[in-house]
């Protein structure tokens, strides 16, 4: 169904430039500790850490990448940490007790389809589950209420992409430039790039005209 | 002095300051010199015009292969104007009829590139506004190749009419060059006082030259002399204003591969100083030196 | 995370901003210092306002909640660690549409939102200052428009703003400070479009300086404006008004939460009450004035409730928290040929208020207007919007991420109209300082649905013909206005038209909660432009004895 990825920009990897003038010390210092300080579970349960597992893998496969970036890791620091976005939905409990229900509500779903819980479930299935999901074809008992849409959207996958799109690998894969100070960019216009820039990008035939 | 917490003008105003004086020191010593030096024999004519083809074409190569660079040189005849900039920089130490080709092909390519500019300028959104000629290829810049194969090949200039013709032509450059000066200053908000010198100096040493070309008067020729003297210190002192503007870019020069094309470009000033050689080489003409 | 955890504006010292790590000299109060002026907030109105009257030779202290960066050693190039410029405690978002706040319009340090807006500095159309006499909708500004156009052309001069020679729309505005930048490849998508549809077009009015401005080098084009300028090109509030409070004698306190503004038996304001580096304290003062934007202002209003007024500090018309507003933010995107690369360059570098001066066309099917401008969101940033709009995941969402480079994108201001239900109350939840949430309930109405579906189409049809393809539509809002509307009657708003409330005299709101509409632009150098009007009323009303109000 999901065609594969290709990536636009094999080689470039933002981390290249760590000593250039694209980084300063503090930014340097900020991706240090994202690359090297990586926590071990202190916020989910064993049983829930399966499920979040998987349900970041489902939503950002990273199977071709060498390093692959800790994304469930990073969400369960975040909610150690009680880190907030400033906004708490009236229809949601809070961020922690959000997860913990949604998880559960998604370990209930994927047993009325048959499986242990989500992290059993065939790839297809798992897919087709988050999808019915985010169209709200679930079973509302399994949600108490919670909505499953904006669970899904606002704090699955907002957070998944929030963690790995700021991560070294996930800017590098879409050719993003990277940190830039105190050297910023010279070329503005399309199809230019600085040579501290990816090269230009390829795609497969059916993103380009 | 309390030291103040706010955003100050000091750096400009102190730097014009600085370069305001290193200005009139150094300009004045030229006006000076010009008068004690005057019963040694000059240089000749022909040297002088070398060395300002040579330096208008050292300050095009640098300048077109850099902003040339910057365009990615996307299109293939972007290549033509530093090679050619280099040519007749080489040449101009040649005797010129040797040269003639290479001169010649370098008047033709800074015609033709005036062409290439306009239409860079023309295609970009919005055609001929203000931004574009800011931000799109320089209007005028590919002026300065002809500017340099016409000094190199007028080197060969020896009677005084062939004086009222440089001159003339001097002078009307020096305006084309106040012009460019005047809309990439405009550009930078004239944020420091001292940017206004180079479109104060020049326009006064292009019309005491225009009026020596038109109405040759030995009289006044002295006061010629001198703003051509005193604009080839400005070229010298505008150098020194534009590495400073590089070094106080966001990263300075560490940061070179930016701000050396997004700051002020170090090479421009000194078409002035060549500029002002050709005008003196232009009042010695006309005073009879061959 | 490097969060400036301690107060750095102490010992007689404040964070030289334009430094990486020096101090500048600053004068201080003590908590028992009747000081002349408490100002709650320092960012588009606090800080112009305490620079100002610290400059007018007023004793001023002015708070924040949030910390005192340099932006030299403390802004990093990285979306998730700069998160530590916005306001993340939890607000409560209730209603039919409910509101995104944090990152997306909640600034928290010193400078407020100006610290990471993205420096679009636009004016209010003339007409707008009388919406409803002149264009039959929504409610008058107390204030003529010729006097906020006075005071724009005042906070644009100040703030330096790098814009076009020639400005297509509106009456004539002068010429801008410094020139307009080079427009990037995602603004020329606009230009090409609005050119293909006959449509003026304009290089957007930026607060980020084109050319050196003595300790502010030009914009390096880093393109990271939305998470803290790293630079100082940026011209925020923290860098210019801040810095000439200092120089004038103001006191900054950062770190400093304000929870309630105590008053005496007449009802009088006397002081604020604020929590600093884990003490609680009380700073006493002739004047208050709150500053803290939308949110924060009323919630300090209604917090502050006494015997004498229990429904809410100034609220006697039951107007504080109410008629609050935002803008349409909705959002076509597309996939282009060109590699655009938007990361570049500030993110809005061209923009198209031909919508904002239309008012009779028979397309056009609602009041009030928008403008749009281009795009070019960092990576999360953009990702978020994908999903969140979408739902998108798996591979199809990388392959949608890897398109990045491709992408370009329109985006509305479009003004909504101010209701009276659309407000911010009080939650029963408390924050760390034992202060009640805010609990904020919004909902569009029909002519904000009517907007955004004209918004879109047209929107939509000029991507089209700049080459756009596989358009993906999203929705948003951005900014906050109103809450704390400014008018000319005591019934229907909680100040007069000098930010001073009908019912306490010496207590004031200068901020973008004073607006009564939220015109089609982005706010920033309107509330600006009213808070240095107001200073130099407080001036002259200081100057004439302060039993003077102004009439509407």
């Amino acid at each position: 169904m999901s065609p594969r990825f290709h990536a636009p920009y094999p080689g470039w990897d933002i981390l290249d430039k760590w000593e250039s003038p694209s980084f300063n010390d503090i930014t340097r210092a900020v991706l240090r500790r994202r690359l090297t300080e990586v926590h071990a579970r202190r916020f989910f349960t064993p049983a829930e850490w399966l499920a979040v597992q998987a349900l970041c893998d489902v939503v950002m496969p990273q199977n071709d990448n060498p390093r692959p970036v800790p994304l469930a890791d990073w969400i369960d620091a975040a909610l150690h940490e009680g880190r907030s976005s400033g906004t708490r939905h009236a229809d949601m409990p809070s961020p922690r007790d959000a997860w913990r229900q949604g998880i559960a509500a998604l370990e209930a779903e994927a047993q009325a389809r048959g499986a242990d819980g989500f992290a059993n479930l065939e790839r297809d299935a798992q897919n087709a589950m988050l999808r019915d999901v985010d169209d709200g074809k679930v079973s509302t008992e399994h949600w108490h209420g919670l909505p499953p849409q904006r669970f899904f959207r606002n704090l699955v996958l907002a957070e998944i992409v929030a963690v790995y799109y700021a991560h070294p690998t996930g800017q590098s894969e879409i050719g993003y430039g990277g940190p830039a100070s105190p050297r910023g960019y010279v070329r503005m216009q399309p199809n230019r790039a600085d040579s501290w820039e990816a090269p230009p990008g390829d795609w497969p035939d059916e993103d380009t005209p | 002095m309390r030291p103040s917490a706010r955003n100050t003008r000091n750096r400009d105003t102190r730097s014009a300051a600085l370069g305001i004086g290193a200005l009139a020191i150094l300009g004045g010593a030229a006006i000076l010199m010009q008068r004690r030096t005057q019963p040694k024999p000059r240089p000749k004519p022909r040297r002088k015009l070398r060395r300002s083809a040579a330096i208008m074409g050292a300050s095009m190569l640098v300048d077109s292969a850099m902003e040339h660079f910057r365009g990615g040189f996307h299109n293939k005849a972007m290549l033509a104007a530093p090679v050619l900039a280099a040519a007749s920089t080489l040449g101009a130490t040649a005797r010129a009829p040797h040269m003639l080709p290479v001169h010649a092909t370098s008047v033709a390519v800074g015609a033709a590139g005036l062409g290439f500019h306009g239409y860079n300028i023309a295609k970009r959104p919005g055609g001929f506004n203000w931004d574009n000629l800011f931000y799109a290829a320089p209007i005028g810049a590919p002026g300065g190749l002809a500017v340099t194969g016409l000094l190199a090949l007028a080197s060969d200039a020896h009677t005084a009419r062939h004086g009222r013709m440089l001159a003339g032509f001097t002078a009307l450059a020096t305006l084309a060059e106040t012009a460019e000066v005047a809309l990439l200053h405009f550009r930078g908000a004239w944020h420091n006082p001292a940017m206004y010198l180079p479109v104060t100096i020049p326009p006064i040493a292009a019309a005491l030259l225009l009026e020596q070309a038109l109405h040759p008067n030995p009289k006044t020729r002295g006061a010629a002399r001198g703003a051509q003297r005193l604009m080839a210190a400005m070229g010298v002192v505008g150098t020194g204003f534009h590495i400073y503007g590089v070094s106080r870019q966001m990263g300075g020069w560490h940061n070179w591969r930016q701000n050396a094309f997004d700051g002020p470009p170090v090479s421009a000033p000194s078409s002035f100083i060549a500029l002002a050689l050709s005008g003196k080489a232009a009042l010695d003409l006309m005073e009879g030196a061959p | 995370m490097s969060h400036a955890h301690r107060p750095r504006a102490i010992d007689g010292q404040a964070p030289d901003v334009f430094s990486r790590d020096d101090t500048v000299p600053m004068r201080q109060f003590a908590d028992t210092d009747e000081v002349d002026f408490a100002i709650v907030g320092t960012g588009c109105g606090g800080g112009v306002l305490a620079a100002k009257l610290a400059e007018a030779g007023f004793s001023v202290v002015a708070f924040d909640a949030g910390a005192f960066w340099r932006p030299l050693s403390d802004f990093a190039s990285d979306e998730r660690e700069q998160e530590k410029l916005y306001w993340l405690d939890p607000r409560i978002s209730d209603g039919a549409d409910p509101l995104e706040f944090g990152s997306n319009n909640s600034g928290r340090s010193v400078g407020g939102s100006s610290v990471h807006f993205q420096m679009v500095a636009l004016r209010f159309r003339p007409e707008w200052f009388a919406a409803r006499s002149r264009l039959g909708y929504a409610i008058d500004w107390p204030v003529d428009w010729r006097e906020m156009w006075r005071y724009y052309d005042e906070v644009e001069r100040a703030c330096a703003i790098s814009g076009p020679l020639t400005y297509p729309w509106g009456p004539d505005r002068g010429r801008y400070p410094y020139r307009a930048h080079e427009v990037n490849a995602a603004g020329q998508v606009l230009a090409r479009g609005a050119e293909a549809l006959g449509v003026d077009w304009a290089p957007t009015p930026l607060a980020t300086v084109s050319a050196p401005r003595g300790k502010s080098p030009p914009c390096v084009y880093r393109g990271m404006c939305k998470i803290g300028c790293s630079t100082n090109a940026k011209q925020s509030v923290l860098v210019t008004y801040i810095p000439r409070a200092l120089d004038a004698g103001a006191e900054i306190r950062d770190l400093a939460m304000v929870t309630r503004i105590a008053t005496d038996r007449q009802g009088r304001a006397t002081g604020v009450e604020y929590h600093r580096d884990g003490q609680s304290r009380f700073q006493k003062a002739r004047n208050v004035v709150c500053a803290g934007y939308s949110i924060e202002t009323p919630r300090l209003l209604l917090n502050s409730a006494n015997a004498r007024q229990p429904t809410g500090l100034a609220n006697s018309s039951d107007t504080v928290g109410r008629y609050l507003m935002v803008h349409l933010n909705d959002a076509i995107w597309s996939v282009m040929d060109d590699e655009i690369r938007w990361y570049k360059g500030p993110p809005s570098m061209a923009c198209c208020e031909h919508w904002n001066y239309i008012d009779d066309h028979p397309d056009k099917d609602f009041d009030g207007g928008y403008a749009f401008m281009s795009q070019g969101p960092l990576p999360t940033d953009y990702a978020r919007t994908l999903v969140t709009n979408s739902g998108v995941f798996g591979h199809e969402l990388r392959r949608k991420m890897a398109l990045y480079n491709r992408m370009a994108g329109l985006k509305m201001v479009g003004e909504t109209m101010p209701c009276a239900d659309n407000r911010v109350t009080l939650a029963e939840e408390t924050d760390a300082f034992g202060v009640p949430r805010a609990h904020v309930t919004y909902a569009h109405d029909d002519n904000d649905r009517r907007m955004r579906r004209h918004a879109r189409a047209f929107m939509a049809q000029m991507l089209e013909a700049a080459g756009g393809r596989d358009l993906l539509e999203t929705s948003s809002t951005a900014h906050l206005m109103g809450g704390c509307r400014m008018g000319a009657d005591p019934e229907t708003s909680v100040t007069d038209s000098d930010g001073r409330t009908w019912d306490v005299p010496n207590l004031w709101v200068c901020d973008g909660s004073l607006m009564p509409t939220g015109g089609g632009v982005n706010p920033s150098m309107t509330i600006m432009a009213n808070a240095a009007r107001i200073a130099d009323r407080i001036k002259t009303l200081c100057a004439s004895g302060t039993s003077e109000r102004a009439h509407g």
